[in-house]
């Protein structure tokens, strides 16, 4: 079985219990294969959890659920030391941030002090307690939420907190038709109890390293330099796609790729997931938000505009 | 940077080549400025190649360089090998003088040292950006194509002969050009591991550029199309001059006609304006000895008149005394007589004038208190003589036998002379049975007989040549010159006195006031004419030159039958044919002949079907083109059958794809991507081989691997989308 049928086979699997977000189910696997993590920004009740706990369902992954409020500490994510009288020592009692797939519901409603503990968290892919370095186990990937309607008593993550994630994902609602199937199916059972695993940990971390090997060209390169570059030079932009941008859209498109089981990106994978990798990393001025544009519409432009790379390039 | 440029055997041959095309350069330059020392700039050279190939850093070639030139100053300009003191002294002396002579913007003060100096920097710059063409560019064709144009210039305008360098660019070029484009390819197709094969590619290039030169050295040459385009450059900044023999002379009034042909260029500079009636010609003088090359004059021969202002004047040309006209010439250039119409009375001027009237020449020289005068203005009294045509119908052959004895210079002939001139002009006037009808005979023949009036590619008579042979029976073309000397010397083989006269005729009319045209007359209109001497008549003017009126007028007082109009016919349409000509033969001389006057010439007689075949060509190609997309396919589905079915191929079938389909009408947008293109491609066409070939196409580039795609089983997918495109 190739990389391709195997991660079909997960997402045929999530959509048993999330209907009609299979392009969702998809980026999020991208996002897990380049060792990224995924911020999912939507009202409360499209699904988000539900998408999470399908997903490391499918791949037998440990799951835990962090609920950020405005009390958490940071000790309530990564765990704690506690001392036990019987043996007189320090205790590490592992949060929730050690586990396989974190599901970090509302993000922005807890201090950034708390904030700050997952995404270095999430950047380093270890813990430090008490001048002991942990690794978390791999594979590690988190789903951050942020309800975009409520900001009355929220912590909105700071620019450089959002280029810690790989992709934005926006869910929306089901269509009628969907959303009908969706009441359909919860007359019965809840369906999440009954998904079983479709691939190991192990076949998950042997697809990452596959990632790897997808090959970027040149012209490739050059085309998602020159987006970068683009988002950078526009007048509605206060601040454009760092490099750091640059890399996760040629990861995630790598990922991509091997989903579409192919072993090369191509201008249409970087196209689909520029909008999932700069809508969060381009910061807009002022002037963008009175004309009503928007990192999503800043992206399309520029997308609709840069010259698509069609042929080799010679003598470099 | 990759390895080609790192083959250090490749890169030596380059450098090797890059070398003898310098000396190709620095060889004219030596020769022509007569510098010596050639073998040491060949040595600056050398070095200043060895260490660009060698990777000298900069600061260790740049002082070594200068040292060089430091050195070689030292040794040229005192003779010193080494540094001695006195040649430090000298050229610190020289820096200094120069130095104070460039801040003073002294330019002449400064020494040939310093422009040593300049011309070996020069040396350094073309050393260096050729070392930049070659290693880094790759690309050396441009240099190639300057260094061919300086030879030939060089070749054309200098002393110096590039013949064989010619060659020997060609071939160095050639290689230089082929080797680099091979190292090209070689990088572009990322096979630069196996450059230790370069010898291997390089073979054949060798073998063609040989075999090529080879065959090319032995094949036959034609000859150059045009003329040496020197005489006529440096005729035109106004260096040349009429009777300057052999080549181009510039047309004007000339006194010296000894030696007459060779090609003319036109020259407008104004030689006076004139305010008559009516157009005249203005004639200067005659001669009377045709010496087979030209015209003397006969010395120490016939008498002077003098003539006051008013006086009236015997030119030999009676006015018509009923109508006199009056004439004012200003003249803008200035000669020591005057120019005068036929039918001249009297002369009449501001100053005080001495007109003396030479009657062996005809000219009419103007002394102010017995010295030459030049009139800056000359107001003239005139009436042009008319004959009877009963009179000229009367002029008996037999009557040549009695003319009076002062009129045998004007029979003159050279010994030389073919006899087949003579026949010919006996032939011509064979039929014609009056002195004044095989005049006009002879007249009438040049135009009749195919003959062309031309003033370029006129040859100059060889020594045991005849100008009048030459141009009756040899080039049969050529200007006022030969027209009026043939016509002169048949004349007087048939014993009818003629004389040869110059001037200017009409010009060019450029206004009128009420009865009064103004004509400015230029160099152009210096002209030559025949008179000749009808017996009981007296001298008459004749124009034989193809395209001039200068015809004198004839009083038609002939008491004619009716019934036999044919007469009158035969009188007019000379006059008639030569006032067609007129118009068009004056365009061609005041466009001003040149060594492109043949093709001038060509293109003003058929400017019209020219004009129209350009017109309808650049309509059919500009429809051609813009239609392409219709007729194109079937040629590329026919090229790219043709062909091997390579990757490389493939790719750049797609490609041509892609603008076919542009040129069709579905234009891809700069941001979409070949995927989503080809899929509106197929659904417009209701087809899927676009996004089949899209699909390979992709991974052929984005995914590198070219030999997986299989251009010949692609190629039919390929030919149905092209062909669609020509619908």
């Amino acid at each position: 079985m190739n990389a391709k049928e195997r991660l079909e086979q997960v997402i045929d699997n999530i959509e048993k219990v999330i209907i009609g977000k299979r392009n969702i189910a998809e980026l999020s696997i991208v996002a897990m294969l380049s060792h990224g993590h995924v911020l999912l920004e939507d009202v409360p009740g499209v699904g988000k959890t539900m998408l999470v706990r399908a997903l490391a369902k499918s791949v037998g992954a440990d799951f835990k659920r962090i609920q950020f409020t405005p009390d958490l500490l940071p000790s309530d994510v990564v765990g704690v030391s506690i001392y036990n009288p019987k043996d007189m020592e320090f205790h590490f009692r592992p949060g929730p941030i050690m586990g396989n797939i974190i599901l970090a519901d509302e993000i922005n409603r807890t201090s950034p002090k708390t904030q700050s503990s997952l995404l270095e968290a999430m950047e380093e892919a270890s813990v430090t307690i008490d001048g002991v370095t942990m690794q978390i186990p791999k594979p590690f990937f988190v789903m951050a939420t942020q309800n975009p309607i409520e900001y009355e008593g929220t912590y909105p993550l700071p620019e450089a907190q959002l280029d810690r994630f790989l992709l934005k994902i926006k869910m929306g609602y089901p269509t009628p038709k969907e959303e009908m199937e969706v009441l359909n199916r919860a007359q019965s059972a809840a369906p999440i109890e009954e998904l079983t695993s479709v691939i190991s940990l192990n076949e998950l971390l042997e697809l990452q390293e596959q990632v790897k090997t997808i090959k970027v060209d040149e012209t490739i390169r050059s085309y998602i330099v020159d987006l970068s570059r683009q988002t950078r030079q526009d007048s509605y932009v206060y601040l454009g796609v760092s490099p750091r941008g640059s890399i996760a859209l040629m990861k995630a498109s790598q990922a991509y790729a091997l989903l579409k089981g192919r072993d090369y990106v191509t201008p249409d994978d970087v196209q689909y997931l520029a909008k999932f990798v700069f809508g969060h990393r381009i910061m807009l001025r002022s002037e963008a938000r009175y004309d009503g544009i928007t990192a999503e519409e800043i992206t399309e432009r520029i997308l609709a505009k840069t010259r698509v790379p069609v042929q080799r390039l010679v003598g470099q | 940077m990759t390895s080609i440029r790192k083959n250090k055997w490749f890169m030596a041959v380059l450098y090797l080549l890059v070398f003898f095309m310098l000396v190709e350069w620095l060889t004219p330059v030596i020769v022509l400025t007569e510098t010596g020392h050639k073998a040491l700039f060949l040595i600056f050279i050398a070095v200043g190649l060895l260490m660009a190939f060698l990777r000298v850093p900069w600061w260790f070639s740049g002082p070594m360089k200068m040292l060089y030139i430091l050195w070689f100053i030292v040794y040229v300009y005192t003779g010193n090998l080494f540094f001695t003191s006195e040649a430090i002294s000298f050229l610190r002396n020289d820096f200094s003088l120069n130095l104070s002579a460039l801040m003073t913007q002294n330019w002449a003060q400064t020494t040939d040292v310093f422009r040593t100096v300049l011309f070996f920097i020069l040396l350094w710059m073309a050393i260096y950006l050729i070392h930049y063409w070659v290693s880094f560019r790759l690309s050396i064709f441009l240099f190639y194509l300057l260094t061919v144009i300086f030879i030939a210039v060089l070749d054309t305008f200098s002393p110096y002969s590039g013949e064989t360098a010619i060659i020997r660019i060609m071939v160095i070029g050639l290689l230089l050009a082929g080797l680099l484009y091979l190292a090209r390819w070689m990088e572009g197709h990322r096979v630069v591991e196996r450059t230790d094969k370069m010898a291997l590619f390089a073979v054949p290039l060798v073998f063609v550029i040989a075999a090529s030169t080879a065959f090319a050295l032995y094949l036959p040459k034609a000859g150059p199309i045009w003329p040496d385009p020197v005489p006529f450059i440096t005729s035109f900044s106004g260096q040349g001059g009429a009777g300057s023999a052999g080549s181009i002379g510039r047309i004007g009034y000339g006194v010296d006609d000894s030696r007459l042909g060779g090609s003319f260029i036109g020259d407008d500079t104004p030689v006076f304006r004139a305010e008559v009636a009516e157009g005249q010609y203005w004639k200067v003088e005659s001669k009377d000895i045709y010496t087979t090359k030209g015209w003397e004059l006969t010395e120490n021969i016939g008498e002077s008149f003098v003539y006051g202002n008013n006086d009236t004047v015997d030119t030999g040309f009676v006015p018509d005394e009923e109508e006199l006209e009056t004439a004012l010439l200003s003249m803008e250039q200035e000669f020591p007589f005057v120019l005068y119409p036929y039918g001249t009375q009297s002369f009449s001027m501001e100053e005080p004038l001495d007109y003396q009237y030479n009657t062996a020449d005809q000219r009419f020289e103007t002394y102010q208190n017995g010295e030459e005068f030049e009139p800056e203005t000359v107001e003239i009294t005139f009436n042009e003589p008319s004959y009877s045509l009963t009179a000229l119908r009367e002029t008996e052959l037999a009557d040549l036998a009695e003319l009076p004895a002062e009129l045998g210079r004007f029979l003159q002939l050279p010994d030389e002379l073919p006899e087949r001139v003579g026949d010919l002009a006996a032939e011509i006037t064979e039929s014609s049975d009056t002195v004044y009808d095989k005049t006009r005979a002879i007249e009438r023949y040049f135009s009749t007989s195919g003959f062309e009036y031309s003033q370029t590619d006129i040859p100059v008579p060889e020594a045991d040549q005849d100008y009048v042979d030459q141009f009756l029976f040899e080039t049969q073309r050529g200007y006022c010159d030969n027209f009026s000397t043939s016509m002169v010397v048949m004349l007087r083989s048939l014993d009818i006195p003629a004389r040869w006269v110059k001037g200017f005729n009409e010009g060019e009319l450029i206004n009128s006031e009420g009865d009064t045209d103004i004509y400015q007359v230029t160099n152009n209109n210096a002209h030559s004419w025949v008179e000749a001497y009808m017996p009981g008549v007296g001298w008459m003017l004749f124009e034989p030159t193809i395209g001039f009126t200068g015809a004198s007028s004839i009083d038609f007082d002939l008491e004619l039958d009716p019934t036999d109009p044919e007469q009158l016919d035969q009188e007019e349409r000379p006059l008639e044919e030569d006032s067609d000509n007129v118009e068009e033969e004056e365009t061609a001389v005041s466009s001003g002949p040149s060594f492109l006057d043949g093709a001038a010439e060509f293109i003003s007689t058929n400017r019209w079907k020219i004009i129209w075949t350009l017109v309808a060509g650049a309509l059919l190609a500009g429809i051609l083109f813009k239609i392409r997309h219709k007729w194109m396919p079937k040629l590329l589905v026919t090229y790219y059958r043709s062909r091997g079915g390579s990757p490389q191929r493939f790719e750049k079938a797609y490609l041509r794809l892609l603008k076919q389909l542009d040129l069709y009408g579905i234009h891809r947008r700069p941001g979409q991507t070949l995927k989503s293109y080809a899929a509106y491609i197929d659904s417009f066409f209701g087809t899927r081989e676009m996004s089949e070939l899209t699909e390979a196409y992709e991974r052929s580039v984005y995914g590198g691997d070219a030999e997986s795609v299989d251009w010949l089983q692609l190629r039919e997918s390929w030919e149905n989308l092209i062909n669609r495109t020509s619908g």
